[in-house]
């Protein structure tokens, strides 16, 4: 079954009188458990891509249907809801709250979720603990590497326990250490059933996926399957 | 997300910029404790003149002959009537139930004389029952008595003033002095009773009995006025109704002539004063109020600020979960909280102020507690009124770019 549906999605800003037309005519389909990785250069469109798939942002035409919902015609409050239920977000800047410890930082999406979260800090702290951060948990952001803040991040996609995570170029700020480290993490995840669409300019990152999408000026140039050869190769 | 939780999060994000949620609260701060104290001083200044005027004597109506016009914001005497007479008193004594005393009355600034000190003196003419009406004491010795009034004696009571502007740091009493070229035996010294409503000093005075002052002083037959005392507040304005109707009567004064006379109750003393005090209660109010609205602005700049700087932590939330209405609710309770911070504040330090002057200071002021309702009210609002706009402002972010931006 398809979890992400999107059909001729268009983009555009409107800019003073001009319009910049950021993807044309995107249609693309992915299972769920698919391992994607979407490639292309900087200002290919990667990045607005991620933002209407994560539901940040809704396209200007074309029809989007995540987890058998058009998400098109929610209101603020729904689309909030579904980031908040199906989506977790790995950032390049990761973009945890500044202060905040990490353990307060994974909570974070679960401030915003509906009914009881139980005992929201033993789930928090397990996490932590699977990312191995069970050392750090009362550590703010600034007290932390990259490495392990990109860690923390992880560790809070997954505290809703969503359906897709959404990383945004997750190994761009750390060093080729972290980054293989967090490869694995998703490695790991994958195995577990979650879908995870990796947006990178790294083909050496994207060949963890299990296809590949190139972006090219707005519009898919490619959509292929990576072989088990290449995939090996770049472990 | 309910209540608490964004309660929780506006509270940690104002903790963790103190010294700023401080200065921002500072404006509410000052402009409530200033609308507390001024109240008070307003409040502390209208009682300060009630009590002149029920020092002035209780339940008091004045009688004057003429009529009574402001001039320069004092009550004035115009022309000279010669209608009111001693004879008008003793009815009004007589025949109005609602009057328990009446004390004919007539001054004239005069210079008294002692050895070689003499000072000029209010030498004024009535009976006994004038210190009864207008709360006089005695400090020492005695009223005139029934023959001094008789027999227009040559005694007098003295104000603390003229004893001394006269006598200086000598005992006035038995002693004789001249007025008019008349000597005088001190019989009683007045305690000291202050200014009236109008400023002037009570105490400078020297009581003679009316008849002596009719028939020595002035030889004349008419008075300037007349003290009434009502036998209690609500008959004040009844009292003064019977007075007009009886003196009106009594000086042949058909219905097209106006009275030759003018009553002051207490009550209307009251009533002018009042005036005088309310509007200056407004002013300074008016001007607290401003200083909120300064405060309310000092909020907004700040909150505006600090939507700003926390560009990237709304993206988060947003993506996270959060909906406009969540973002909201986080700034306006922030901006909310910044008002009660100030505003409770603003209240300690205005009643504690109030309190200190009142009870180390030579104040008198009044702690109103409606003035501190009003105040919570205020701060409450204006927290709220100028939190809205930068809330709404942080709600409308787009998630994307505020995640981008640097």
């Amino acid at each position: 079954m398809n979890l992400i549906e999107m059909n001729s999605i268009c983009k555009s800003y409107r800019n003073i009188g001009f319009e910049t037309r950021v993807l044309e005519d995107v249609t693309l389909h992915i299972e769920e458990g698919d391992y994607v990785g979407i490639v292309g250069p900087s200002g290919a469109g990667k990045s607005t891509l991620m933002a209407i798939m994560g539901c940040l942002a809704q396209p200007t035409s074309g029809e989007y249907i995540l987890d058998g919902e058009p998400i098109g015609k929610l209101n603020d409050r729904k689309l909030s809801r579904v980031r908040n239920e199906k989506i977790g977000f790995v950032f390049q800047a990761f973009h945890l709250l500044p202060g905040v410890t990490a353990l307060e930082n994974v909570i974070l999406p679960l401030v915003y979720a509906r009914g009881s979260q139980g005992n929201v800090k033993e789930r928090a702290r397990e996490l932590l603990a699977k990312v191995g951060l069970e050392h750090r948990l009362h550590h703010t952001p600034g007290q932390l590497s990259g490495g392990e803040q990109q860690r923390v991040t992880i560790a809070r996609s997954l505290i809703n326990n969503p359906r897709i995570i959404l990383a945004d170029e997750p190994t761009g700020n750390l060093d080729s250490k972290n980054g293989i480290e967090t490869m694995k993490t998703f490695d790991n995840l994958v195995k577990e059933g979650k879908t995870i669409v990796l947006i990178t300019h790294d083909q050496e990152v994207a060949r963890h996926a299990g296809r590949i999408i190139s972006i090219l000026d707005g519009q898919i140039a490619s959509d292929r399957e990576v072989s088990h050869e290449e995939q090996t190769r770049s472990v | 997300m309910n209540f608490f939780s964004s309660l929780g999060i506006a509270l940690k994000a104002l903790l963790a910029h103190k010294t700023r949620t401080f200065l921002s609260s500072l404006g509410i701060l000052i402009g409530i404790a200033s609308v507390i104290i001024m109240v008070a001083i307003g409040k502390g200044s209208q009682q300060e003149v009630m009590d002149v005027i029920a020092g002035m004597g209780e339940n008091l109506i004045t009688v004057n002959a003429g009529e009574m016009k402001r001039r320069g914001g004092r009550l004035r005497l115009t022309g000279n009537v010669t209608t009111l007479t001693v004879r008008d008193a003793n009815r009004i004594m007589d025949e109005i139930g609602e009057v328990e005393n009446v004390a004919p009355f007539e001054e004239k600034r005069m210079v008294a004389k002692f050895g070689n000190n003499s000072a000029e003196t209010t030498i004024a003419g009535s009976t006994s029952d004038f210190s009864v009406i207008r709360g006089y004491r005695l400090q020492s010795g005695d009223f005139f008595s029934e023959r001094d009034a008789k027999t227009a004696n040559r005694v007098a009571i003295i104000g603390m003033t003229t004893v001394k502007n006269i006598f200086g740091e000598e005992d006035p009493m038995g002693q004789v002095i001249k007025v008019h070229f008349m000597p005088f035996k001190i019989i009683g010294v007045f305690e000291p009773k202050g200014v009236d409503t109008n400023g002037l000093d009570q105490d400078d005075l020297l009581l003679i009995p009316l008849s002596t002052y009719m028939r020595r002083i002035v030889n004349q037959k008419f008075i300037s006025r007349i003290f009434v005392k009502a036998s209690s507040r609500q008959n004040i304005a009844k009292a003064s109704e019977k007075i007009r109707e009886l003196l009106r009567e009594n000086h042949k004064l058909t219905d097209d002539r106006n009275d030759d006379f003018t009553l002051i109750s207490q009550l209307d003393m009251e009533d002018l004063k009042k005036e005088t005090t309310e509007l200056f209660t407004k002013l300074i109010v008016g001007v607290a109020g401003i200083s909120l609205l300064v405060g309310g602005i000092g909020i907004l700049a700040v909150m505006l600020i600090s939507v700003k700087e926390r560009t990237r932590e709304i993206g988060i939330r947003r993506a996270v979960g959060a909906t406009r209405r969540d973002i909201v609710h986080q700034f306006l309770y922030e901006s909310l909280i910044i008002g009660f911070i100030g505003g409770g504040l603003g209240i300690v330090l205005g009643v504690g102020l109030t309190l200190g002057l009142t009870h180390w200071g030579d104040w008198t002021l009044i702690l109103d507690p409606n003035s501190i309702w009003t105040a919570s009210w205020a701060c409450a609002g204006i927290g709220g009124l100028f939190g809205v706009f930068p809330a709404i402002k942080a709600s409308k972010l787009d998630p994307m770019e505020a995640l981008t931006i640097e």
